[in-house]
Protein backbone atom coordinates (compact mmCIF):
# COMPACT_ATOMS: atom_id res chain seq x y z
CA UNK A 1 0.00 0.00 0.00
CA UNK A 2 1.05 3.56 -0.66
CA UNK A 3 -0.08 6.60 1.26
CA UNK A 4 0.90 10.28 1.06
CA UNK A 5 0.02 12.93 3.60
CA UNK A 6 1.15 16.51 4.12
CA UNK A 7 2.74 16.75 7.60
CA UNK A 8 5.32 19.24 8.95
CA UNK A 9 4.81 21.22 5.74
CA UNK A 10 6.13 18.26 3.77
CA UNK A 11 4.62 15.58 1.61
CA UNK A 12 5.39 12.34 3.46
CA UNK A 13 4.84 9.08 1.61
CA UNK A 14 4.83 5.56 2.97
CA UNK A 15 5.30 2.68 0.55
CA UNK A 16 4.56 -0.53 2.44
CA UNK A 17 5.36 -3.73 0.55
CA UNK A 18 4.20 -6.18 3.23
CA UNK A 19 0.58 -7.29 2.82
CA UNK A 20 -0.45 -8.23 6.38
CA UNK A 21 -3.79 -6.46 7.07
CA UNK A 22 -2.80 -5.41 10.60
CA UNK A 23 0.03 -3.29 9.18
CA UNK A 24 -2.47 -0.78 7.78
CA UNK A 25 -3.12 0.22 11.38
CA UNK A 26 0.63 0.69 11.93
CA UNK A 27 0.73 3.10 8.97
CA UNK A 28 -2.07 5.09 10.66
CA UNK A 29 -0.08 5.16 13.90
CA UNK A 30 3.08 6.26 12.07
CA UNK A 31 1.25 9.25 10.54
CA UNK A 32 -0.39 10.01 13.90
CA UNK A 33 3.09 10.10 15.49
CA UNK A 34 4.32 12.51 12.78
CA UNK A 35 1.35 14.85 13.33
CA UNK A 36 1.96 14.71 17.09
CA UNK A 37 5.68 15.44 16.60
CA UNK A 38 4.76 18.46 14.46
CA UNK A 39 2.35 19.74 17.11
CA UNK A 40 4.95 19.36 19.86
CA UNK A 41 8.13 20.53 18.12
CA UNK A 42 7.10 23.05 15.46
CA UNK A 43 8.45 26.56 16.09
CA UNK A 44 5.61 27.81 13.87
CA UNK A 45 2.91 26.76 16.36
CA UNK A 46 2.56 29.09 19.32
CA UNK A 47 1.36 26.29 21.62
CA UNK A 48 4.15 23.80 20.78
CA UNK A 49 6.60 22.65 23.43
CA UNK A 50 9.41 24.31 21.44
CA UNK A 51 7.60 27.68 21.35
CA UNK A 52 6.79 27.49 25.06
CA UNK A 53 10.43 26.71 25.88
CA UNK A 54 11.55 29.60 23.71
CA UNK A 55 9.19 32.00 25.54
CA UNK A 56 10.62 30.86 28.87
CA UNK A 57 7.40 29.10 29.93
CA UNK A 58 9.14 25.76 30.45
CA UNK A 59 12.02 25.17 32.82
CA UNK A 60 14.86 22.88 31.75
CA UNK A 61 13.58 20.15 34.08
CA UNK A 62 10.09 20.38 32.57
CA UNK A 63 11.22 19.33 29.09
CA UNK A 64 9.85 16.07 27.76
CA UNK A 65 12.49 13.35 27.24
CA UNK A 66 11.82 13.62 23.49
CA UNK A 67 12.55 17.35 23.34
CA UNK A 68 15.59 16.90 25.57
CA UNK A 69 16.84 14.28 23.09
CA UNK A 70 16.24 16.60 20.11
CA UNK A 71 17.99 19.53 21.81
CA UNK A 72 20.88 17.24 22.75
CA UNK A 73 21.24 16.22 19.10
CA UNK A 74 21.15 19.88 18.03
CA UNK A 75 23.93 20.72 20.52
CA UNK A 76 26.14 17.85 19.44
CA UNK A 77 25.91 18.82 15.73
CA UNK A 78 26.42 22.47 16.58
CA UNK A 79 29.57 21.59 18.49
CA UNK A 80 30.81 19.22 15.74
CA UNK A 81 30.45 21.95 13.08
CA UNK A 82 31.87 24.87 15.03
CA UNK A 83 28.44 26.50 15.04
CA UNK A 84 27.70 26.25 11.29
CA UNK A 85 24.76 24.00 12.18
CA UNK A 86 22.56 25.66 14.76
CA UNK A 87 19.04 25.46 16.12
CA UNK A 88 19.21 29.13 17.08
CA UNK A 89 20.25 31.54 14.33
CA UNK A 90 21.20 35.05 15.44
CA UNK A 91 18.08 37.18 15.89
CA UNK A 92 15.69 34.27 15.53
CA UNK A 93 13.82 31.94 17.82
CA UNK A 94 14.62 28.36 18.67
CA UNK A 95 14.18 26.21 15.55
CA UNK A 96 15.20 22.55 15.90
CA UNK A 97 13.47 21.61 12.59
CA UNK A 98 16.72 20.45 10.99
CA UNK A 99 16.98 17.66 13.57
CA UNK A 100 13.27 17.08 14.27
CA UNK A 101 12.38 16.03 10.75
CA UNK A 102 14.89 13.18 10.38
CA UNK A 103 14.42 12.13 13.98
CA UNK A 104 10.60 12.07 13.77
CA UNK A 105 10.55 10.21 10.45
CA UNK A 106 13.03 7.63 11.76
CA UNK A 107 10.70 7.12 14.72
CA UNK A 108 7.76 6.71 12.35
CA UNK A 109 9.74 4.01 10.53
CA UNK A 110 10.29 2.43 13.95
CA UNK A 111 6.51 2.32 14.49
CA UNK A 112 6.19 0.30 11.25
CA UNK A 113 9.11 -2.00 12.13
CA UNK A 114 7.79 -2.60 15.68
CA UNK A 115 4.45 -3.68 14.19
CA UNK A 116 6.27 -6.29 12.12
CA UNK A 117 6.75 -4.47 8.80
CA UNK A 118 9.98 -5.62 7.15
CA UNK A 119 9.79 -4.11 3.67
CA UNK A 120 8.90 -0.45 3.32
CA UNK A 121 10.09 2.97 2.27
CA UNK A 122 9.21 6.26 3.95
CA UNK A 123 10.02 9.43 2.00
CA UNK A 124 9.61 12.75 3.83
CA UNK A 125 10.17 15.58 1.38
CA UNK A 126 13.16 13.81 -0.14
CA UNK A 127 14.61 12.29 3.02
CA UNK A 128 14.28 8.54 2.86
CA UNK A 129 14.21 5.57 5.26
CA UNK A 130 14.14 2.11 3.70
CA UNK A 131 13.70 -1.38 5.09
CA UNK A 132 14.18 -4.70 3.34
CA UNK A 133 13.32 -4.81 -0.33
CA UNK A 134 10.68 -3.42 -2.71
CA UNK A 135 10.32 -6.96 -4.08
CA UNK A 136 12.30 -9.88 -5.41
CA UNK A 137 14.92 -9.48 -2.70
CA UNK A 138 16.65 -6.59 -4.45
CA UNK A 139 17.58 -3.43 -2.55
CA UNK A 140 15.58 -0.20 -2.82
CA UNK A 141 16.83 2.05 -5.61
CA UNK A 142 17.05 5.61 -4.31
CA UNK A 143 17.67 8.26 -6.96
CA UNK A 144 19.34 11.52 -5.93
CA UNK A 145 17.70 14.50 -7.57
CA UNK A 146 19.89 16.33 -10.08
CA UNK A 147 20.60 19.80 -8.64
CA UNK A 148 19.56 21.57 -11.86
CA UNK A 149 16.97 19.24 -13.38
CA UNK A 150 13.92 18.40 -11.26
CA UNK A 151 12.97 15.40 -13.40
CA UNK A 152 16.43 13.79 -13.51
CA UNK A 153 18.61 12.01 -10.99
CA UNK A 154 22.40 12.34 -10.82
CA UNK A 155 23.12 9.03 -9.10
CA UNK A 156 21.14 5.97 -8.01
CA UNK A 157 21.93 4.51 -4.58
CA UNK A 158 21.03 1.11 -3.18
CA UNK A 159 19.56 0.81 0.30
CA UNK A 160 18.18 -2.08 2.35
CA UNK A 161 17.81 -1.17 6.04
CA UNK A 162 19.14 2.38 5.98
CA UNK A 163 18.56 6.04 5.24
CA UNK A 164 19.38 8.62 2.58
CA UNK A 165 19.04 12.38 3.14
CA UNK A 166 19.80 15.31 0.86
CA UNK A 167 20.30 18.97 1.71
CA UNK A 168 20.34 21.20 -1.34
CA UNK A 169 19.69 24.56 -2.91
CA UNK A 170 17.55 24.20 -6.03
CA UNK A 171 15.32 27.23 -5.91
CA UNK A 172 15.58 30.78 -4.70
CA UNK A 173 14.26 31.50 -1.25
CA UNK A 174 14.93 28.00 0.00
CA UNK A 175 18.16 27.70 1.90
CA UNK A 176 20.14 26.46 4.84
CA UNK A 177 21.89 29.21 6.78
CA UNK A 178 25.44 29.07 8.09
CA UNK A 179 25.09 29.60 11.84
CA UNK A 180 28.56 31.17 11.97
CA UNK A 181 27.48 34.08 9.74
CA UNK A 182 23.67 33.93 9.71
CA UNK A 183 23.91 34.10 5.89
CA UNK A 184 22.80 31.46 3.38
CA UNK A 185 25.37 28.67 3.23
CA UNK A 186 27.63 28.72 0.15
CA UNK A 187 29.88 26.28 -1.61
CA UNK A 188 27.57 23.31 -2.24
CA UNK A 189 24.55 22.82 -4.47
CA UNK A 190 23.60 19.48 -3.00
CA UNK A 191 24.91 17.03 -0.43
CA UNK A 192 23.50 13.56 0.12
CA UNK A 193 24.35 11.39 3.11
CA UNK A 194 23.74 7.65 3.43
CA UNK A 195 23.65 6.45 7.05
CA UNK A 196 22.15 3.60 9.08
CA UNK A 197 19.33 5.88 10.32
CA UNK A 198 17.63 9.06 9.09
CA UNK A 199 18.34 11.00 12.29
CA UNK A 200 22.05 10.77 11.44
CA UNK A 201 21.67 11.11 7.65
CA UNK A 202 19.44 14.21 7.79
CA UNK A 203 21.36 16.10 10.47
CA UNK A 204 24.70 15.26 8.83
CA UNK A 205 23.50 16.40 5.40
CA UNK A 206 22.13 19.66 6.79
CA UNK A 207 25.26 20.30 8.84
CA UNK A 208 27.52 19.55 5.84
CA UNK A 209 25.50 21.94 3.67
CA UNK A 210 25.80 24.66 6.34
CA UNK A 211 29.57 24.12 6.47
CA UNK A 212 29.85 24.62 2.69
CA UNK A 213 32.77 23.19 0.71
CA UNK A 214 34.46 21.92 3.90
CA UNK A 215 31.30 20.02 4.76
CA UNK A 216 31.99 17.22 2.29
CA UNK A 217 35.13 15.95 4.01
CA UNK A 218 33.53 16.64 7.37
CA UNK A 219 30.53 14.44 6.57
CA UNK A 220 32.78 11.76 5.02
CA UNK A 221 34.59 11.47 8.34
CA UNK A 222 31.41 11.01 10.40
CA UNK A 223 31.00 7.40 11.60
CA UNK A 224 28.72 5.30 9.39
CA UNK A 225 28.21 8.03 6.79
CA UNK A 226 28.79 7.85 3.01
CA UNK A 227 28.59 11.07 1.01
CA UNK A 228 27.68 12.27 -2.49
CA UNK A 229 28.07 16.04 -2.99
CA UNK A 230 27.79 18.48 -5.88
CA UNK A 231 29.73 21.69 -5.31
CA UNK A 232 28.95 25.10 -6.77
CA UNK A 233 31.34 24.35 -9.67
CA UNK A 234 29.15 21.29 -10.38
CA UNK A 235 31.92 18.87 -9.46
CA UNK A 236 30.86 15.65 -7.80
CA UNK A 237 32.75 14.51 -4.70
CA UNK A 238 31.88 11.18 -3.15
CA UNK A 239 33.18 8.60 -0.72
CA UNK A 240 34.56 5.41 -2.27
CA UNK A 241 32.17 3.12 -0.35
CA UNK A 242 29.00 4.99 -1.42
CA UNK A 243 26.45 2.26 -2.36
CA UNK A 244 25.98 3.23 -6.02
CA UNK A 245 23.54 1.00 -7.93
CA UNK A 246 24.89 -0.82 -10.96
CA UNK B 1 65.00 10.31 -2.73
CA UNK B 2 67.13 10.80 0.35
CA UNK B 3 65.41 14.02 1.40
CA UNK B 4 62.03 12.42 0.93
CA UNK B 5 62.47 10.00 3.83
CA UNK B 6 62.26 12.54 6.70
CA UNK B 7 59.13 14.00 5.11
CA UNK B 8 57.49 10.60 5.10
CA UNK B 9 58.48 9.91 8.69
CA UNK B 10 57.09 13.26 9.78
CA UNK B 11 53.84 12.55 8.00
CA UNK B 12 53.41 9.18 9.66
CA UNK B 13 54.56 10.50 13.03
CA UNK B 14 51.89 13.16 12.73
CA UNK B 15 49.17 10.55 12.39
CA UNK B 16 50.21 8.23 15.20
CA UNK B 17 48.97 10.45 18.07
CA UNK B 18 45.57 10.45 16.42
CA UNK B 19 45.30 6.69 16.79
CA UNK B 20 46.61 6.80 20.31
CA UNK B 21 43.97 9.38 21.13
CA UNK B 22 41.22 6.79 20.72
CA UNK B 23 40.90 4.70 23.88
CA UNK B 24 38.77 1.84 22.60
CA UNK B 25 40.42 -1.01 20.71
CA UNK B 26 39.85 -0.87 17.00
CA UNK B 27 40.13 -3.41 14.26
CA UNK B 28 42.41 -2.85 11.32
CA UNK B 29 40.83 -2.13 8.00
CA UNK B 30 42.57 -3.10 4.79
CA UNK B 31 40.01 -1.41 2.61
CA UNK B 32 41.43 2.09 2.45
CA UNK B 33 40.92 3.18 -1.12
CA UNK B 34 44.02 3.97 -3.11
CA UNK B 35 43.72 6.65 -5.75
CA UNK B 36 45.23 6.06 -9.18
CA UNK B 37 48.78 7.36 -9.30
CA UNK B 38 49.27 10.07 -11.91
CA UNK B 39 51.13 9.19 -15.12
CA UNK B 40 54.89 9.12 -14.69
CA UNK B 41 54.59 8.72 -10.94
CA UNK B 42 56.36 6.01 -8.96
CA UNK B 43 54.94 4.39 -5.86
CA UNK B 44 56.83 2.91 -2.93
CA UNK B 45 55.04 0.90 -0.27
CA UNK B 46 56.18 1.25 3.32
CA UNK B 47 56.63 -1.65 5.71
CA UNK B 48 53.62 -2.94 7.64
CA UNK B 49 53.94 -1.41 11.12
CA UNK B 50 52.01 -2.75 14.12
CA UNK B 51 50.71 -0.20 16.59
CA UNK B 52 48.63 -0.67 19.72
CA UNK B 53 45.59 0.37 17.68
CA UNK B 54 46.23 -1.86 14.66
CA UNK B 55 48.45 -2.21 11.61
CA UNK B 56 49.61 0.71 9.55
CA UNK B 57 51.03 0.70 6.05
CA UNK B 58 51.50 3.67 3.78
CA UNK B 59 52.22 4.10 0.08
CA UNK B 60 54.21 7.09 -1.09
CA UNK B 61 53.75 8.46 -4.58
CA UNK B 62 56.76 10.22 -6.10
CA UNK B 63 56.95 12.44 -9.12
CA UNK B 64 60.71 12.52 -9.72
CA UNK B 65 62.18 13.04 -6.25
CA UNK B 66 59.14 14.84 -4.95
CA UNK B 67 56.46 13.25 -2.79
CA UNK B 68 53.11 14.06 -4.34
CA UNK B 69 50.90 11.88 -2.16
CA UNK B 70 50.93 9.64 0.88
CA UNK B 71 48.17 7.05 0.86
CA UNK B 72 47.04 4.69 3.59
CA UNK B 73 47.20 1.03 2.52
CA UNK B 74 46.29 -0.15 5.99
CA UNK B 75 45.00 1.92 8.85
CA UNK B 76 43.35 1.23 12.20
CA UNK B 77 39.60 1.32 11.72
CA UNK B 78 39.03 3.96 14.36
CA UNK B 79 37.12 7.22 14.21
CA UNK B 80 40.03 9.64 14.60
CA UNK B 81 41.95 7.95 11.79
CA UNK B 82 38.99 8.25 9.46
CA UNK B 83 38.77 11.88 10.43
CA UNK B 84 42.48 12.35 9.78
CA UNK B 85 42.33 10.83 6.30
CA UNK B 86 38.99 11.47 4.60
CA UNK B 87 39.12 10.01 1.12
CA UNK B 88 36.95 11.51 -1.59
CA UNK B 89 36.64 10.66 -5.26
CA UNK B 90 35.93 13.33 -7.85
CA UNK B 91 33.50 12.63 -10.67
CA UNK B 92 31.58 14.42 -13.38
CA UNK B 93 27.97 15.41 -12.70
CA UNK B 94 25.62 13.29 -14.79
CA UNK B 95 21.91 13.52 -15.51
CA UNK B 96 20.09 10.19 -15.64
CA UNK B 97 16.52 9.10 -16.12
CA UNK B 98 17.03 5.78 -14.36
CA UNK B 99 14.38 3.47 -12.97
CA UNK B 100 14.17 4.23 -9.26
CA UNK B 101 11.84 3.35 -6.37
CA UNK B 102 12.08 6.72 -4.63
CA UNK B 103 13.97 10.01 -4.87
CA UNK B 104 16.12 11.80 -2.33
CA UNK B 105 16.23 15.57 -2.67
CA UNK B 106 15.50 18.73 -0.74
CA UNK B 107 11.80 19.22 -1.29
CA UNK B 108 11.01 22.07 1.03
CA UNK B 109 7.82 23.18 -0.66
CA UNK B 110 4.84 21.33 -2.03
CA UNK B 111 5.28 23.33 -5.27
CA UNK B 112 8.71 21.77 -5.63
CA UNK B 113 7.25 18.41 -4.82
CA UNK B 114 4.57 18.60 -7.47
CA UNK B 115 7.28 19.25 -10.04
CA UNK B 116 9.46 16.50 -8.74
CA UNK B 117 9.92 12.95 -9.75
CA UNK B 118 8.70 11.67 -6.40
CA UNK B 119 5.19 12.88 -7.17
CA UNK B 120 5.21 10.70 -10.27
CA UNK B 121 6.31 7.71 -8.20
CA UNK B 122 3.66 8.36 -5.55
CA UNK B 123 0.99 8.52 -8.24
CA UNK B 124 2.09 5.20 -9.69
CA UNK B 125 1.19 2.93 -6.78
Amino acid sequence: MRRVEQVMGLPISVDLVDREPELADAVERAFAWLRAADARFSPFRADSEVSRLDRGELAEDELSPDLAEVLGLCSSYEEATGGAFTARLPGRGLDPCAVVKGWAVQRAAGVLADAGARNFCVNAGGDVVTAGSPGGGRPWRVGVRHPDLADRVCVVLESRDGAVATSALYERGQHVRDGRTGLPARGLLSVTVVAPDLTTADATATAAFALGADGVAWAAARPGCEVFAVDSERRVLRTPALPVAA
Amino acid sequence: MRRAVPVLLLTVAGLVPLWRFEARPASTSGTAAVAEAPAGARTVDGELISTSEGDVQVRVVYSGDEIVAVQMLKQPDSGPTRRAVPILQEETLRAQSADVDTVSGATATSEGYIASLQSVLDGRG
